[in-house]
């Protein structure tokens, strides 16, 4: 995939395959969901098969991009027309959604296999497998939309996906309160995105994604509506990427099925966030201020995720930060020009924090549990976990050569050149993610076993086989593709040493003021010793007890209290907006108005009308002289009018 | 002074108003039915004024119309006293403020 050297043309792949990518998964799912939802074994095969095809036709697709050096193909249909509204459904393929496809499509089957394992036993186990197809589908739809319309559809589809998955154990209060919480969060962050479209079609009259680029490159919109759309865009990405101060609905949603969290919230619908911006960067290089607003919630995020990330005690959670940690990263990235930087740093971080996520879940398979004060010395008994998640966590400190060093360096190198603030925040952020991930691997793997969650066998809901007392690896339908992904997190780096990758997705846009980058010396060293120096001090104080956790936690106590409350972001959402703002005053005042307004018009219309026919009722005396009086004066009076109208 | 059609006319419609006044004001059915009886013969007599001073060719329809008139109030006299009987049979008046069973 390394020699692009001709020029970029149109790609040759059928429009066919394109729209089978998109359709295998969502067969398997009709398939599901109409027929076998009660037999789990082809459920879950047929999802395999489904995703594989759709994986291996990405492919096919990748090739054929590179072969048409990263051309872009754009396939489209008018759909409907409406008034002036007309709405294309498309499919766009460049070397962006190459990659994309690529990324979402095997992270997919491989967590489709592991869930074979994780999931046995569990009587959701057949619609488990509808919602992850459904889920595949809605990300496929979005990367291969070749408009915003169509982007928009299955942008929320992914934010239904995503709110099945998370709340796949309804059951348990705090699943579906997690999952409420992530589609209410993102629907905020939804209506940006909303606006934003609705702008950009006043104002253009197009959903078009190549028409919006090419309008917004070459200013024939009013400067405002470019920076307002770019904003609108990226609150809609804020919103799914998690970020800064949208970003509480991910840690959340860590009660779903841990290959869910592998899945949505670490490889792939995280990402899509990161995408939209991506695929909409000319947008935000044509209006400076969103893309400098891009850039520093970017590195709020990043900073404020990683130093939560330290003090979690749920090893999930420590990951999830992790994940708003990094999709800060992609999104500062993205706000410094760092257009390859981010979208390489998506494509390695799929792979590194699938791996993780899933060997969180394998450990989990063992422990009962995701508390790691109740773990550690996992070692011995779990090797195939314990080194991929090693080479993992390595990858994403950044370590030579991993995937995560070169992604994270070019990361750093368009901070660098952006602005020394973004770079003293992406450097302390490396620094933090080597502590906590060591952190976690020491507290987890190291020291000496401490027992794991003993398995209530009283809980009905508790699906848990095994003794966690004695853990064990996990069956091969789990270690297998944890091994298979140590692979990418060791490798995905390598794609960008000559700058291939980079001019590979950069032909996805029309006309960029952003070369290919080149390698930094100085970026590099610096930002490998200081994620050697988080490993230290990781070591230090979890392996070696220089200085133990306690000590340091005493020391800094109020900052360990902000970080430990998580910046006390959702206590200002839940106690302050929720509670205060929404539940005590404006639905206090909603309340009000209608108990007072809109009940006291519909009572008061219905006294009214009692009161007027009680009054009206009394010419009614059932009398027909009476009747008889009003006739012959109604005659009269029409006689009289007649004459006065037509005088003889 | 002549007589032309407007003094027939005009003591048709006063025998009218009269014949209205009597149905809506009498308290007696029998009362009632005499001031419609009353308004019926009111509009025989514009019909025949109409008739005797039309210039058509065939002025006879309006006379024709009276005659059916009359027929037709004969038999609603008929009806009515009976009912008026009956009424008084059932009820020992004919009061028609009390014959109110519809109301209510």
């Amino acid at each position: 995939m390394l020699l692009l050297e001709s020029a970029p043309h149109v790609p040759t792949i059928a429009e066919g395959i394109l729209w089978a990518i998109l359709a295998s998964p969502i067969v398997a799912w009709a398939l599901i969901v109409l027929y076998v939802r009660k037999l789990p074994k082809i459920a879950g095969w047929l999802t395999v098969a489904g995703v594989g095809t759709a994986c291996a036709l990405s492919f096919v697709t990748l090739f054929n991009v590179i072969d048409a050096s990263g051309g872009i193909a754009i396939h489209t249909h008018e759909w409907f027309t409406a008034g002036n509204l007309t709405v294309h459904f498309g499919v766009r393929v460049d070397g962006l959604t190459a990659v994309m496809l690529v990324v979402v499509t095997s992270v997919s089957l491989l967590v489709q296999v592991y869930s074979h394992g994780y999931m046995a036993g569990d009587p959701g186990y057949g619609r488990y497998f509808a919602h992850m197809c459904l889920f595949t589908t809605s990300m496929l739809g979005l990367v291969l939309a070749d408009n915003l319309f169509m982007m928009f559809m299955f942008w929320e589809l992914v934010g239904l996906s995503s709110y099945l998955l998370i709340g796949f154990w309804f059951h348990k209060p705090s699943a579906a309160a997690a999952a409420k919480k992530a589609f209410i969060v993102t629907r905020v962050g939804d209506l940006g995105l909303l606006a934003g479209m609705l702008l950009i079609w006043s104002k253009t009259g197009t959903f078009q994604v190549d028409e919006i680029q090419k309008i917004a490159s070459e200013g024939l919109v009013a400067h405002w509506v470019v920076t307002w759309f770019a904003l609108g865009i990226f609150a809609g990405a804020a919103g799914k990427s998690a970020q800064f101060p949208l970003h509480v609905w991910l840690p959340d949603a860590m009660e779903g099925p841990t290959p869910v969290s592998a899945l949505i919230h670490a490889a792939t619908m995280v990402a899509a966030g990161v995408y939209l911006v991506a695929r909409f960067f000319p947008v935000f290089e044509a209006s400076g201020d969103a893309r400098l607003v891009v850039a520093w919630i970017g590195g709020i995020t990043a900073l404020i995720a990683a130093t939560i990330a330290l003090v979690q005690t749920d090893f999930k959670r420590v990951l999830a930060y992790s994940t708003i940690s990094q999709l800060g990263y992609m999104m500062l990235a993205l706000g410094a020009f760092g257009y390859v930087a981010a979208i390489f740093h998506l494509f390695t971080h799929a792979f590194f924090k699938a791996l993780l996520f899933l060997g969180s879940g394998s450990v989990n398979h063992a422990t009962n549990t995701f508390d790691m004060r109740k773990m550690g010395g996992l070692r011995k008994q779990m090797p195939v976990t314990y080194w991929t998640f090693v080479i993992g966590s390595l990858s994403l400190a950044g370590i030579f050569p991993l995937a995560g060093f070169w992604s994270k360096d070019e990361i750093l190198l368009a901070a660098w050149r952006e602005s020394r603030g973004l770079w003293i925040i992406g450097f302390s952020v490396a620094f933090m993610t080597a502590a906590y991930m060591f952190r976690a691997i020491f507290l987890t793997f190291h020291g000496t076993y401490k027992g794991g969650e003993p398995v209530d066998h009283h809980d009905p809901d508790n699906h848990f086989h095994g003794d966690p007392a004695h853990p064990h690896e996990s069956p091969w339908v789990m270690a297998g593709p944890l091994a298979v992904l140590a692979v990418p997190a060791i490798a995905a780096g390598w794609f960008n040493i000559n700058g291939a990758f980079g001019d590979f997705i950069l032909h996805a846009l029309p006309e960029t003021t952003e070369k290919g980058s080149e390698f930094a010396w100085g970026i590099a060293i610096s930002s490998t010793l200081v994620a050697l120096a988080g490993i230290f001090v990781a070591y230090a104080v979890y392996i070696r007890e220089w200085v133990t956790s306690k000590t340091i936690r005493e020391g800094f106590a109020p900052l360990a209290m902000v970080f430990e409350r998580k910046y006390f972001l959702d206590n200002l959402y839940e106690d302050f907006f929720v509670r205060t703002v929404l539940q005590r005053g404006w639905n206090r005042l909603l309340e009000l108005n209608d108990k007072y307004v809109v009940d006291g018009i519909v009572n008061g219309s219905a006294s009214l009308a009692g009161s007027v026919s009680r009054r009206a009722g009394v010419v009614q005396n059932g009398q027909f002289q009476t009747y008889g009086l009003g006739f012959a004066a109604g005659v009269i009076v029409v006689v009289v009018a007649v004459f006065a109208a037509h005088p003889l | 002074m002549s007589i032309g059609i407007e003094h027939f006319l005009t003591v048709g419609a006063l025998l009218f108003c009269l014949g209205l006044l009597v149905a809506l004001s009498k308290r007696n059915a029998i009362g009632v039915l005499m001031g419609v009886e009353m308004m019926l013969n009111a509009v025989n007599l514009t019909l025949i004024t109409f008739s005797r001073f039309s210039t058509s060719e065939r002025p006879i329809t309006g006379q024709v119309f009276v005659v059916f008139v009359i027929t037709v109030a004969a038999a609603e006299a008929a009806v009515a006293l009976a009912l008026a009987v009956s009424v008084y049979r059932n009820r020992d008046t004919v009061d028609v403020d009390r014959i109110n069973l519809l109301k209510s």
